[in-house]
């Protein structure tokens, strides 16, 4: 399932990359996080719990981020999890650009599931990954200006 | 068989008698597997491939026996120590399938553990403490894909994929191994017309109400298993567990108590022959419910052919030959009938026509999915929609009237039985009878004027017919058996188990008839193998024509017996003796005679009682009123047939398909009970409209099943539905005795290409020719709204 969408930071470019990236600030984000395990440098492992229907649970998996692009200003971020109602993935392209007032922070990517979720939830999958996507920029919004600050 | 004509008046018989079995089932007194609950009974769950393809590397069980209330946690290589893969029911080549999987997993909801504990959650919970690591094959879900040279290996042995190539019809010599395609060719040759089309009948997942279930025991001291299940066949059942478990039938005894549907798919299962097998390791009761969610994944799916059509006519409607290709998409396994299913389908692309030549090639392929298996008319609804269709395009080709085009072509009452190029053996009809009399009542003529004036008003409708034939009464031998009790009350068994059909009702109707007794005073049974000495069971349509006749062959034998003690007692002629209303007097006295029970009494009495109470008995005559029969119908199958008319209209502006009228004109020859014969019908219709209009098993690209509960596979609602409009004629069955051939399946045969059919018929004004099912509202409005929605 495809799932594209972005998020306004009123905050300068720089700052937002920074804050997108930091281990603290992604920890602080995630929603739900019970557990953020520092693997390799961009690879983490965590334990997460999700509260929303169909997919409710807790997961434990890994976040990546990959083919970082300070130039261009995108880079990659996998998610991979499991939990008793099945498996989930997902992979997507963030994107940053200089707005009026701030930063966009733009995402494109793909959402797969396997098992319960797939078969119960597949309906409800891109709602609830767009609620935890919500959830983890507004969050992530107070860790930027925890840092602009 | 014949000397029952005579004597049989029907009173019962043809009467809208209310069904016996519904006081209970309606207020919920019925006892189905799920109830059944036994001292010291434990739980299993299954643990099930969240993937649709991969190789079991390892499986942590540690967790899970860790659990409190566990008993046994066993691996499918564990459990195949103990248990052989399981039997098909066709003569074809089938890879091994285990109950639960030892090694690879081959479709999404396999299972490769299961967990025996002392309540259903710690099963269930322990179940999904199980951690394995199984690494991800490559998966395959398109069967066009599978079947092609250097695609993935799903069984090892099964090139391409392909688990069997059939080639079926003219010029087809199976036995010898040859084709000849002369006359299909020169048929083709000769056509002013070829129609080709790509079809898809889409898969189905059956969704009984009451999802599959079993409960075994096994008793140590007795060294038996008593399984209660919810199958269509306590016999089949019996012979398989026994065959598997390497145990006498007698040691086996099966007890199908109410079955809440089956629809073809609930016979036996690789669970069954666990849980079976488990309480025989374990020396205790243990009970599975499947639950809707494994009912999605693991019941066998229905349908799931593509065909590749050709028909070929003269431009007067003569249609000259039929080519199909066929490709089954079969799912991971062979189940019990997987591989058989999909003939029939080649068996019926002649429909109701006399069609000089006929091709089908026949390619069943696995694929990472549910395996399918029987679905509510098994291969002939595939076979049906196909011609149905094709037929449909030549009538919307050659510009002529539907019913037109099938009236020239139909088989002619004189031709019967007919042997089809398709290669059955029709047994009797009359085709146009049937379309004369849904014409009427339809008043297709002014449905066509009001079809056309709607669409002048800019209106989407359209008007579908289609005409189907079916099999019934296949499957081979039946038995039954019939007792008249001392206290003259009756009992008869059958080896037909219904579940739902309604057998306690009709079979009571005809020994009511039959004896001349009340119904009130007839117990059938069934669905017991200790009570019911022999059986086959429920399926294909088979028990009116196997199941009915058997039991009047078996009533027949204890009718004489009650004329000759009755004759004796009375000093009468048997022959002049009538059965009436619980009693047996002489022809034209009916103030005269005895009752059943009084002739019951003298009979069980035997001679040595009979002669102390100074009553002479019979000479030579030995006690008893009990006897039972076995009977194989003749011939290939008893043929029913009707033609069924829709008239839809499409919402320009949601796309929403309506279906304002259906009408359908059914003959299933003589008619027993004709609440149940309308009740089949409306049941058959239902989830014929349904794989139409709402129905459709999806899986992703992955081989995960996308609609695996209700939210997203949507069964057909009355609201659906309009007031379907039914009719009837009447053409018997040379080869019953009462002229019977069958009704289970039919409404679901003819109406989904009836649909179809109005649904294009509505959409022609927009250049389309076909569409493929499901109907989706999403799809007719995009067909509505391309070209600003003008036509």
């Amino acid at each position: 399932m495809e799932i594209t969408g972005d998020h306004h930071f009123k905050a300068p470019r720089d700052k937002v990359w920074q804050a997108l990236l930091d281990r603290q600030a992604l920890q602080a984000s995630m929603p739900g996080c019970e557990r953020f395990e520092e693997v390799s440098p961009e690879s983490y492992d965590l334990t997460i719990r999700v509260g929303i229907a169909a997919i409710k649970g807790t997961y434990t998996g890994n976040v990546q981020v990959k083919d970082l692009d300070e130039a261009r200003q995108t880079y990659r971020l996998l998610v991979a999890g499991s939990g008793k109602p099945g498996h989930v993935q997902g992979d997507a392209v963030m994107h940053l650009t200089d707005i009026p007032g701030g930063t966009l922070v733009s995402y494109t990517g793909e959402v797969k599931a396997q098992g319960a979720i797939a078969r119960l939830g597949s309906r409800l999958l891109g709602g609830a990954a767009k609620l935890m996507i919500g959830q983890f920029f507004k969050a992530m919004e107070k860790q930027v200006e925890a840092r602009t600050t | 068989m014949t000397s029952t004509e005579p004597r049989l008046i029907p009173k019962l018989m043809g009467a809208r008698v209310k069904r016996k079995e519904d006081p209970r089932l309606i207020q919920g007194r019925g006892t189905y597997v799920d109830d059944v609950k036994l001292p010291g009974m434990l739980h299993a769950a299954f643990k099930r491939s969240d993937i649709a393809h991969g190789r079991i590397v390892s499986i942590d069980t540690s967790a899970a026996e860790a659990m409190p209330g566990v008993e046994l946690v066993l691996t499918g290589a564990q459990l195949a120590q103990h248990l052989p893969p399981q039997p098909v029911m066709t003569p074809f080549p089938a890879p091994p399938h285990h109950a639960i999987t030892p090694d690879v997993v081959r479709f999404q909801g396999e299972p490769y553990a299961v967990v025996i504990a002392t309540d259903r959650y710690i099963a269930r919970d322990a179940a999904d403490a199980i951690v394995a690591e199984i690494e991800p094959l490559p998966v395959l879900v398109d069967p066009e894909a599978a079947m092609q040279p250097g695609a993935p290996q799903i069984h090892e042995g099964f090139a391409n994929n392909v688990a069997i190539f059939i080639p079926a019809g003219t010029g087809v010599d199976q036995a010898a191994g040859t084709v000849n395609n002369a006359a299909i060719e020169a048929a083709f040759a000769q056509a002013d017309v070829v129609i080709s089309q790509r079809m898809i009948n889409h898969r189905l997942a059956p969704t009984p109400i009451e999802p599959r279930g079993i409960v075994a025991h096994w008793e140590p001291g007795k060294e038996a298993l008593t399984i209660w299940a919810s199958t269509q066949s306590a016999h089949l059942f019996k012979g398989f567990i026994a065959g598997l478990l390497g145990l006498g039938e007698d040691q086996v005894r099966v007890i199908a108590p109410e079955v809440g549907g089956g629809f073809g798919a609930k016979l036996i299962y690789g669970e069954d022959y666990a849980i079976s097998a488990i309480s025989r390791m374990l020396g205790q009761p243990v009970k599975w419910i499947e639950d809707r969610s494994e009912a999605f994944m693991t019941t066998s799916h229905g349908r799931g052919i593509l065909g590749y059509i050709d028909i070929a006519a003269r431009r007067d409607g003569k249609v000259l030959g039929v080519k199909a290709r066929l490709i089954a998409d079969i799912g991971a396994y062979e189940t019990l009938f997987t591989a058989a299913i999909p003939t029939l389908t080649n068996g019926m692309l002649s429909g109701v026509y006399d069609i000089p030549a006929i091709r089908a090639e026949l390619t069943e392929v696995f694929t990472n999915k549910t395996p399918t298996d029987a679905y509510r008319g098994a291969g002939r609804p595939e076979g049906i929609y196909f011609i149905e269709r094709a037929m449909d395009m030549l009538a919307r080709e050659l510009q002529m009237d539907p019913a037109e085009l099938r009236r020239r072509n139909f088989i002619q009452p004189h031709q019967f039985p007919f042997a089809t190029q398709a290669g059955n053996l029709y047994d009797s009809g009359d085709y146009e009878k049937a379309l004369d009399k849904a014409l009427e009542i339809s008043g297709w003529e002014s449905l066509k004027a009001e079809r056309d004036a709607a669409r002048a008003e800019g209106r989407v409708v359209g008007l579908g017919m289609s005409f189907y034939v079916e099999i019934c009464g296949v499957g081979g031998w039946e038995h039954a058996s019939v007792t008249v009790q001392k206290d003259g009350r009756v009992v008869a068994t059958t080896g037909t188990s219904p579940h739902g059909q309604g057998h306690e009702t009709t079979f009571a109707q005809m020994l009511g008839d039959q004896l001349g007794v009340p119904i009130e005073h007839i117990t059938v049974l069934h669905g017991d193998t200790a009570i019911v000495r022999q059986g086959t069971g429920t399926f294909g349509s088979r028990s009116q024509v196997a199941g009915g006749t058997v039991l009047m062959m078996a009533g027949e034998k204890v009718r004489d017996r009650m004329a000759s003690f009755a004759s004796h007692m009375m000093d009468a002629n048997p022959a002049d003796l009538a059965f009436e209303n619980g009693r047996i007097f002489v022809k034209g006295s009916p103030g005269s005679g005895k009752t059943f029970a009084e002739v019951a009494g003298y009979a069980y009495m035997g001679a040595g009682t009979a002669a102390m109470s100074g009553m002479a008995y019979p000479p030579d005559a030995q006690p008893g009123l009990s006897e039972e029969a076995f009977w194989e119908p003749g011939g290939a199958g008893t043929f029913p047939f009707g033609c069924h008319i829709a008239l839809v209209e499409i919402d320009r502006d949601t796309g929403e398909l309506e279906l304002r009228r259906m009408i359908a004109v059914d003959d299933c020859g003589t008619i027993i009970n004709p609440l149940i014969v309308e009740g089949q019908v409306h049941g058959g219709l239902a989830q014929g409209i349904g794989q139409a209009m709402v129905e459709e098993v999806v899986y992703d690209e992955d081989g995960q099943l996308i609609t695996g509960s209700f939210m997203d596979y949507a069964m057909p609602r009355a609201s659906d539905f309009p007031m379907f409009e039914m009719d009837k004629t009447v053409t018997l069955s040379p080869h019953t005795p009462l002229g019977t051939k069958g009704v289970g399946e039919a409404g679901t045969i003819g109406s989904t290409p009836c649909i179809v059919n109005a649904t294009v018929d509505a959409l022609s004004p927009f250049g389309v020719k076909h569409i493929d099912m499901m109907l989706r509202p999403e799809r007719l409005w995009a067909i509505i709204n391309t070209n600003g929605g003008q036509a």
